[in-house]
C-alpha cells in the first residue's frame, strides 16, 4: 500500500503529511506530528483521552481517519494555549485541581472547551453531560466538573479560582 | 520514637494550603511525558503472545516462520528464560511460561521487531501445539482433594500462607453474646483501569548495564527484582537504573513487577538495542492484575448492650494461577478485622488457592475494603437484631486514642467520632422515610503512618541548595498522580522560608534518588514526607548556623521566612536566603549546603501471632450514603454521598479532596457497576465499553469533610489519605440499599438483576407469610 | 490499535458514490461517522478491501417535513437530530432514542442516524479482541458453525442493541435504499432480517439514503435500561406509538422491544389489542407489557451482559413506561 500526501490544518498551521489511507487522525498527530498531548487509551472510542476538534466540535481521533480530516479545523490540547500563556479553561482545570495522573485532561480538556464554546455558562448537570464521553479513574470528576463551571467566570469564585485569590 | 513535629499550633505559610499539583500545567498543555510519548533512537518494539488455554500442556512450539520475517529481531519462548527468572513474592511466575499454561493470561512467546505491526504479524507466524488440560475455576472447588492441580509441584491447590490468627477466646464470647449475626459475601474482581496503559523500554549499555524505563510505583523494589534478573541471565554485579515517566495512573497495579517488565529486558539483551512493550487496553485488562476476590464468612457478635462482644471471619481467595501481592493482602484484611471498633476477641483465617484464573495484585485499600463490606453490612444486622441505631452502636464501639486494639495496632490520634459526627451534620441517617430512598453508614481504618510490610518502611531524601535560593529534592517516594511532588515540596518550602515555585521534586531515577519501599499503603506523604522534612530540618540547622555568624544573633532567635532569614526580635536584621547562600559557597573553605536523611518509621513487623504494630498511625473514616432504589428495575441512584477522614492534617486540601473523590467514585464502582467477567478463565469483557466505569453523569458531587486530628508523628501531623476514600464505599451502599427497600445484597457488584431479585424473593416471602 | 489495510474511496456525489459501490459490491463498506464500523475493523471482525466514505455528501444529511412525513437523510448526525424542534415534537422516541445514544462527543458529528440504524448485531462472545476470537473455534458470526451464547444453536443469536432502529419502528418508518441502477422505498420492519449474521436487507451495492417517518397525529415515547446513563448499549430497550382517537381512545397501536432479539420485533398482536381501550387503561398497558415479555423472552439469549431472566423481567418495565408516557403525552 502506498502512502498519500495529505493536508491537515493542525491548529492553525498547515501540515503536510505522508500517511496511509487506515491511519487514523491520532496515529498521525502522536507518531507522524509529535503531536503526543492526545491521548490513546481505549483505542474503540470508548474513554474520550483521544478527543480533538474538528471545526471547533470535540471528536475521537482514534475513530477518525486521517483522510477524512482532511478540509476541517482540527484543533489538539497543545492548540489550547496561546504559546504559553494557558486558556482560561486550562488554567481553572491547573487551580480546581482537575488534573491527577493528567490521562484524560487533554481529552476532558477538549470536550469542555466545546461546550464552553456553546454554552459559557454551564450547570452541574450540563457539564456533566457534555463530559460523559470521557472517562477519568483518578477525580471522581467532581473538581473537573467544578473547573468547567468556574472557567473564566468572573462571578461564583471559589476558593481556588485564581483571580479570586 | 523521635517526634518530629510538635508543629500542631503554628501559623503556616504553604502547609495547609490550596497550592495546585506541580506539573498540572504540563500535562494540561499536553506537554506531560508518558511512556507512550516516549521514543529512543534505534528503538525495536516488543510483544508478546499470550496462550489460548486456561490450563494446557505446550506439545511444540514452532517459531522459524517468526524469526524468519524481514524487520524481525528477535523471538523468545520459555526456552529462552533462564530457569531462576522468576516473579513474584512466592517466585512462581516465570515471564515466559515453559512446558505448561495455567491461565489466559500466560506469556507463551515474545517478538521485538521494527514496527509494532511486524512484531504483531511475527506472532501470528509462530505456531503452538497445546494439549488442553482440564481447568479448576472455583477456589472453594479447588481446595477439594481430587481437583486438578494448578501447579503439580506445589502437591496442593491450596497456598502454603500463615494468614490465621486468634486473639482472646472467639467461642466463649460467642456463647456469652446476646445477638449474633453469621453471613457469607463474596466480592469479584476489579480491576484499576489507569487510563495510561502499561509500558516498558528496556535498553544495556555496552558494559550490560541495564536503564529501563517503566510505569512503577516501586522504583527500588522493581530494581531489586531486574537486578535478579540480571543475575539469572548470568549478569552479576551489574547496576540497573529504573526511570519512571509520568505515570498515567497506579491504583496499586504497578506495586509488583510484570513479565512484560522483564521481557523487555530479555528482548533488549537478544537485540542489544531499546526495546519498548507498550500495552493497548485489551491487554490491559487481561495481562495486569485485579484486586482479589474474596469469599468471606463472617460471625459478629455483640451484648445486649450493643458492645460488640466477638468477631470471626473466614476467607477464601482466589489467587489465580500465580502469586504476586495479591496472596498477601489477607495481613491488611487483618487490619479491620482486629481493629475496627473496640473488639477482643477476633478470628481470622484466610486461604489463598491457585486456579486457573488470573492473579491478582495490589489494588487501592488492600484488602480493606472486601473485609469491610463484610464487617460493616454485619454490624448493620447486628444492631437491627439488638434493637440499636445504627450510628448508636458504631458510637459506642468506636476507636478512641490511646487505644491498643488486639492486633497490637497502637492508636495515636483518632477522630473517628469526629467524622461520625460529620456525616450526620451533612446527611440525616436517621430521618423520615420517603419511598425507595434510605440512608446507609460505614467506616474504615486504614494504616496511616506507613505499613511496615517489607524488611524497611523507609524512604530516602537527598536535598541540596544552589546559589539562588533554589532547592532540588531527590526523593525515594513516587508521584503517580496523587501529588507526592506537592507535598514533598510544600514541606520543604514551610520548613525553610521559601515558596512551593522554589523547590523542584526529582522523584523518578533510581540513579539519583534514593531507596523507597514503594508507593503504597497510603504511605508517601507520612513517610516520603517526613524524609523531606527531615533532610529539610538538616539543611535549615545550617542555613541558622550561617545566619547566627552573619546576623550576629542567636540561631534559636532566627525565622526563615519569605525566602528571607529574620532575627526574630529585630526584624531590621535579615538577609535574603540566596544571598546567604552565596556568602556560605564563595568565602574560604566554602560550603554548599545539602542534606540527606533517611526515615524508616518507628513501626513494627508483625510478629509470629500477626502481633505488632504496623503503623505508626491510624486513618479513619466515616461514610454517609443517600440513595434511591427503583423497584421496578432494581436501578440504585446515588443521590448524596459525604465521606468524612481524619487525615491528621490536610498538607494541601485541594489534592486530599482529590484523593477522597476519586476513590470514593472508584468504590461506587466497586459497589455497584463494575467486575471482570469471566468465563472459564477467560476474561468475558476487556474493554471500557462493557467494564462499566462511573461516567461524569453517573458520578456525584460528593462531600468530603476533612478532620484535623493532627498526628504527633505525621510531618506536621499529617496522616496518609491515597486508600481510604474507596474502603467503606461499597457498605455504606449496602448499608443504604437495605434501609431504602429493606434488602440485603452479600454479593458485590450490587447490580440492578441482584437488587430486584432480592426484592422479589422479599415478596414471595412476605406472600407466604 | 491499529486499522486493517483498506483503500479510502472519497466520491464527491452520491451517484458517484453508487457507481463505487456497484463496481466493490461485498469488498466495500459505508463508511458515515465511523463509530460502530472502525471499532468492528480495529478488532478484526470486519476486513473491507474499501472504504467508501460519506462525507463528502452533504446532500444526505437533512431534516424536512414533506407532505405529511418527516424525512431524514442518512448521514445526519445524531446530534442535528436531537437539536431538530420538528423531531422532538413529532417523533418524540426518536429524539429520546438519539440522546441515549454513545455520548454527547459522539453524537455530532460522527454519530449518524443511518449508522445507528445499521449497526452491526452485538454478542459479548463475538464483539471480543483478534486475539480472544483466534484461541477458540469461530462462531456462526465470525465464519464458523457453533453459537457461544446458546448450546447448539444452529444459527447466530447476536443481538441488535440499536436505539434508533427500535425507535423508528415503532414510529412506523419506512427507508429508501438505493443503487446504481434502482431506488427502493420499504418498511424499517422490513429491513430486519432476523439473521444474526446478516442482520439487514441491504443488498451489496444499495446504500441507505433516506429514513421517512409518517406524521399522523400519533404519540410516541422511547425507554432504554443500560447499567449506566452514557457509553452503553442498552440490554433492554422499547419504543411505544399510540395514536388516539376522537373520543380519546386508542385508534392505532405499535409496541416494538429491542435489544432482546436478532432485531427489533415489533409486535403486531399484541399492539392491536390495545386498539379501542381508553387512555387511562393501566391494567390494559400492564396486560400488553407482561404479554411483550412472553413474546420477546423466547427470542432473547444470554449475550449482552445483564441476565437473561432480568432482560426478560425488565421488558414488561420498559413496555409499560413507554406506554404510559405516551399516554400522559396525549393527556398533556
Amino acid at each position: 500500500m502506498e502512502k498519500i500526501q495529505i493536508t491537515l490544518n493542525i491548529n492553525d498551521k498547515s501540515c503536510e503529511v505522508m500517511v496511509y489511507e487506515n491511519d487514523t487522525l491520532l496515529e498521525v498527530l502522536r507518531d507522524k506530528l509529535d503531536l503526543t498531548g492526545s491521548k490513546e487509551s481505549c483505542g474503540e472510542g470508548a474513554c474520550g483521552s483521544c478527543t480533538v476538534h474538528m471545526d471547533g466540535k470535540p471528536v475521537r481521533s482514534c475513530l477518525t481517519l486521517a483522510m477524512e480530516a482532511q478540509g476541517v479545523k482540527i484543533t489538539t490540547v497543545e492548540g489550547l494555549a496561546n504559546g504559553d500563556e494557558l486558556s482560561d479553561l486550562q488554567q481553572s482545570f491547573i487551580d480546581h485541581g482537575a488534573v491527577q495522573c493528567g490521562f484524560c485532561t487533554p481529552g476532558m480538556l477538549m470536550s469542555a472547551d466545546a461546550l464552553l464554546k456553546e454554552n459559557p455558562r454551564p450547570d452541574d448537570k450540563t457539564i456533566r453531560k457534555a463530559l460523559a464521553g470521557n472517562i477519568c479513574r483518578c477525580t471522581g470528576y467532581t473538581k473537573i466538573v467544578e473547573a468547567v463551571a468556574h472557567a473564566g467566570n468572573p462571578k461564583d469564585h471559589c476558593l481556588d479560582c485564581k483571580s479570586a485569590k | 520514637m523521635s517526634n518530629l513535629n510538635p508543629d500542631t499550633n503554628r501559623e503556616f505559610d504553604v502547609i495547609g494550603k490550596r497550592i495546585p499539583k506541580l506539573d498540572a500545567a504540563q500535562k494540561a498543555m499536553g506537554r506531560a511525558e508518558y511512556i507512550q510519548d516516549i521514543k529512543l533512537p534505534g528503538m525495536l518494539f516488543g510483544k508478546i503472545l499470550y496462550c489460548k488455554y486456561a490450563h494446557a500442556s505446550i506439545v511444540k512450539i514452532d517459531t522459524s516462520k517468526a524469526r524468519a520475517l524481514a524487520g524481525v529481531h528477535a523471538v523468545l519462548t520459555g526456552q529462552d528464560v533462564p530457569k531462576k527468572m522468576k516473579m513474584g513474592f512466592y517466585k512462581d511466575n516465570p515471564p515466559i511460561k515453559k512446558g505448561k499454561v495455567c491461565s489466559f493470561r500466560d506469556e507463551v512467546a515474545a517478538v521485538a521487531a521494527i514496527s509494532p505491526e511486524i512484531a504483531k504479524k511475527a506472532l501470528d507466524l509462530i505456531e503452538i501445539e497445546y494439549e488442553e488440560l482440564p481447568g479448576i475455576f472455583d477456589p472453594e472447588k479447588a481446595m477439594e482433594k481430587d481437583s486438578p492441580l494448578v501447579h503439580e509441584y506445589h502437591k496442593s491447590n491450596v497456598l502454603k500462607l500463615p494468614w490465621k490468627l486468634h486473639y482472646g477466646d472467639v467461642e466463649k464470647a460467642e456463647k456469652e453474646s446476646d445477638f449474633v449475626v453469621e453471613e457469607k459475601f463474596t466480592t469479584q474482581w476489579v480491576t484499576h483501569c489507569c487510563l495510561g496503559t502499561s509500558g516498558a523500554i528496556a535498553l544495556f549499555d555496552s558494559n550490560d548495564n541495564l536503564t529501563i524505563h517503566t510505569n512503577t510505583q516501586i522504583p527500588s523494589l522493581a530494581q531489586k527484582d531486574f537486578l535478579e534478573s540480571l543475575k539469572a541471565m548470568g549478569l552479576e554485579n551489574k547496576r540497573v537504573r529504573v526511570i519512571k515517566p509520568i505515570i498515567g495512573g497506579g491504583f496499586g497495579s504497578k506495586l509488583d513487577t510484570y513479565a512484560y517488565e522483564h521481557i523487555a529486558i530479555l528482548l533488549a539483551y537478544a537485540c542489544r538495542k531499546p526495546v519498548k512493550i507498550m500495552f493497548d487496553r485489551v491487554e490491559e485488562f487481561k495481562a495486569t492484575s485485579t484486586r482479589q476476590p474474596t469469599v468471606i464468612y463472617i460471625k459478629q457478635g455483640c451484648d445486649k448492650n450493643g458492645k460488640l462482644t466477638f468477631r470471626d471471619m473466614r476467607m477464601i481467595l482466589d489467587n489465580g494461577a500465580y502469586t504476586s501481592w495479591g496472596a498477601t493482602t489477607p495481613s491488611v484484611m487483618m487490619m479491620p478485622i482486629t481493629s475496627l471498633y473496640r473488639v477482643d476477641n477476633v478470628k481470622y483465617n484466610a486461604k489463598c488457592v491457585y486456579t486457573n484464573n488470573t492473579y491478582s495484585q495490589a489494588m487501592r485499600g488492600y484488602g480493606n475494603p472486601q473485609a469491610t463490606f463484610a464487617i460493616e453490612s454485619t454490624l448493620d444486622m447486628l444492631a437491627q437484631k439488638a434493637g440499636i441505631d445504627r450510628v448508636e452502636i458504631r458510637r459506642l464501639n468506636r476507636n478512641q486514642p490511646g487505644d491498643v486494639t488486639p492486633q497490637g495496632f497502637k492508636i495515636s490520634s483518632c477522630g473517628l467520632s469526629e467524622c461520625i459526627d460529620e456525616v450526620e451534620k451533612e446527611l440525616t441517617i436517621d430521618g423520615p422515610k420517603e419511598k425507595g430512598i434510605g440512608t446507609g453508614i460505614a467506616s474504615l481504618i486504614h494504616v496511616g503512618g506507613g505499613a511496615r510490610i517489607y524488611k524497611s518502611d523507609g524512604c530516602g531524601a537527598i536535598l541540596k541548595m544552589d546559589d539562588y535560593g533554589k532547592v532540588d529534592i531527590f526523593t525515594g517516594g513516587t508521584d503517580m498522580g496523587q501529588g507526592l511532588d506537592n507535598i514533598t515540596a510544600q514541606i520543604v518550602a514551610e520548613e525553610l522560608g521559601l515558596f512551593v515555585e522554589d523547590i523542584n521534586v526529582v522523584h523518578s531515577d533510581t540513579d539519583v534518588c534514593p531507596w523507597d519501599v514503594g508507593a503504597h499503603a497510603s504511605r508517601s506523604t507520612f513517610v516520603a514526607g517526613n524524609a523531606a522534612l527531615g533532610a529539610a530540618k538538616k539543611v535549615k540547622e545550617t542555613i541558622l548556623e550561617y545566619g547566627s555568624k552573619l546576623l550576629d544573633a542567636d540561631p534559636k532567635n532566627l525565622v526563615l521566612k519569605d525566602r528571607t532569614i529574620f532575627v526574630l526580635d529585630d526584624p531590621e536584621k535579615s538577609m535574603p536566603i540566596d544571598k546567604l547562600l552565596r556568602k556560605a559557597h564563595f568565602s574560604p573553605q566554602g560550603k554548599m549546603l545539602m542534606a540527606d536523611f533517611f526515615y524508616d518509621p518507628d513501626n513494627e513487623n508483625m510478629g509470629k501471632e500477626f502481633k505488632g504494630n504496623m503503623s505508626v498511625t491510624y486513618a479513619f473514616g466515616a461514610h454517609g450514603v443517600k440513595v434511591k432504589v427503583d423497584e421496578e428495575t432494581g436501578k440504585v441512584k446515588v443521590l448524596d454521598y459525604v465521606a468524612a477522614h481524619d487525615v491528621g492534617r490536610a498538607i494541601n486540601p485541594l489534592l486530599l479532596e482529590g484523593q477522597v473523590y476519586g476513590g470514593v467514585v472508584m468504590g461506587l464502582g466497586y459497589a455497584l457497576t463494575e467486575e471482570v467477567v469471566t468465563k472459564d478463565g477467560q476474561n468475558m469483557n476487556a474493554n471500557f465499553r462493557d467494564y462499566k466505569l462511573f461516567t461524569a453523569k453517573d458520578a456525584i458531587r460528593i462531600k468530603a469533610p476533612v478532620v484535623e486530628t493532627y498526628d504527633e508523628y505525621g510531618p506536621f501531623g499529617a496522616k496518609g489519605i491515597g486508600e481510604p476514600g474507596c474502603v467503606p464505599t461499597a457498605p455504606a451502599i449496602a448499608n443504604a440499599i437495605y434501609d431504602a427497600v429493606g434488602v440485603r445484597i452479600f454479593d458485590l457488584p450490587i447490580t440492578p438483576e441482584k437488587v430486584l431479585a432480592a426484592l422479589k424473593e422479599k415478596k414471595s416471602a412476605t406472600t407466604k407469610i | 490499535m491499529r486499522l486493517p489495510k483498506f483503500n479510502y474511496l472519497g466520491p464527491k456525489t452520491l451517484d458517484e458514490a453508487l457507481d463505487l459501490l456497484d463496481t466493490y459490491k461485498d469488498d466495500a463498506k459505508i463508511l458515515a461517522g465511523g463509530t460502530d464500523l472502525l471499532v468492528r475493523m480495529k478488532k478484526g471482525l470486519l476486513k473491507p478491501k474499501v472504504l467508501i466514505s460519506l462525507k463528502a455528501l452533504n446532500e444526505l444529511s437533512y431534516i424536512k417535513k414533506q407532505s405529511g412525513f418527516i424525512k431524514i437523510g442518512a448521514r445526519t448526525p445524531l446530534a442535528d437530530i436531537i437539536d431538530s424542534d420538528l423531531i422532538q415534537k413529532e417523533a418524540k422516541a426518536l429524539f429520546q432514542a438519539c440522546k441515549k445514544i454513545g455520548a454527547i462527543s459522539i453524537q455530532h458529528f460522527r454519530g449518524t442516524i443511518g449508522g445507528n440504524i445499521l449497526q452491526d448485531n452485538r454478542c459479548h462472545h463475538y464483539n471480543q479482541s483478534d486475539f480472544h476470537r483466534s484461541g477458540r473455534q469461530a462462531c456462526h458470526k465470525d465464519g464458523g458453525k457453533i453459537c457461544y451464547a446458546r448450546e447448539e444453536a444452529d444459527r447466530c443469536n447476536s443481538t441488535c442493541q440499536s436505539d434508533g432502529a427500535t425507535a423508528l419502528m415503532a414510529l412506523g418508518a419506512d427507508i429508501t435504499l438505493v443503487s446504481k441502477s434502482n431506488e427502493r422505498t420499504i418498511d424499517l420492519a422490513d429491513f430486519y432480517t432476523t439473521d444474526g449474521i446478516m442482520p439487514h436487507a441491504c443488498e451489496s451495492n444499495e446504500l441507505l439514503k433516506e429514513i421517512i417517518i409518517p406524521v399522523f397525529g400519533a404519540h410516541s415515547s422511547y425507554q432504554r435500561l443500560a447499567y449506566r446513563s452514557a457509553i452503553d448499549y442498552p440490554i433492554v430497550c422499547a419504543g411505544v406509538l399510540l395514536k388516539p382517537s376522537l373520543k380519546n381512545e386508542i385508534a392505532e397501536a405499535r409496541i416494538v422491544v429491542g435489544a432482546m432479539g436478532r432485531s427489533p420485533l415489533f409486535l403486531a398482536q399484541i399492539s392491536s389489542s390495545l386498539k379501542g381501550k381508553k387512555l387511562n387503561d393501566t391494567i390494559a398497558f400492564k396486560k400488553a407489557a407482561d404479554a411483550s415479555m412472553d413474546s420477546s423472552a423466547t427470542f432473547a439469549v444470554h449475550n449482552v451482559g445483564a441476565t437473561l431472566e432480568y432482560r426478560c423481567s425488565m421488558v414488561s418495565q420498559m413496555v409499560f413506561q413507554a406506554l404510559e408516557q405516551t399516554a400522559e403525552t396525549i393527556k398533556a
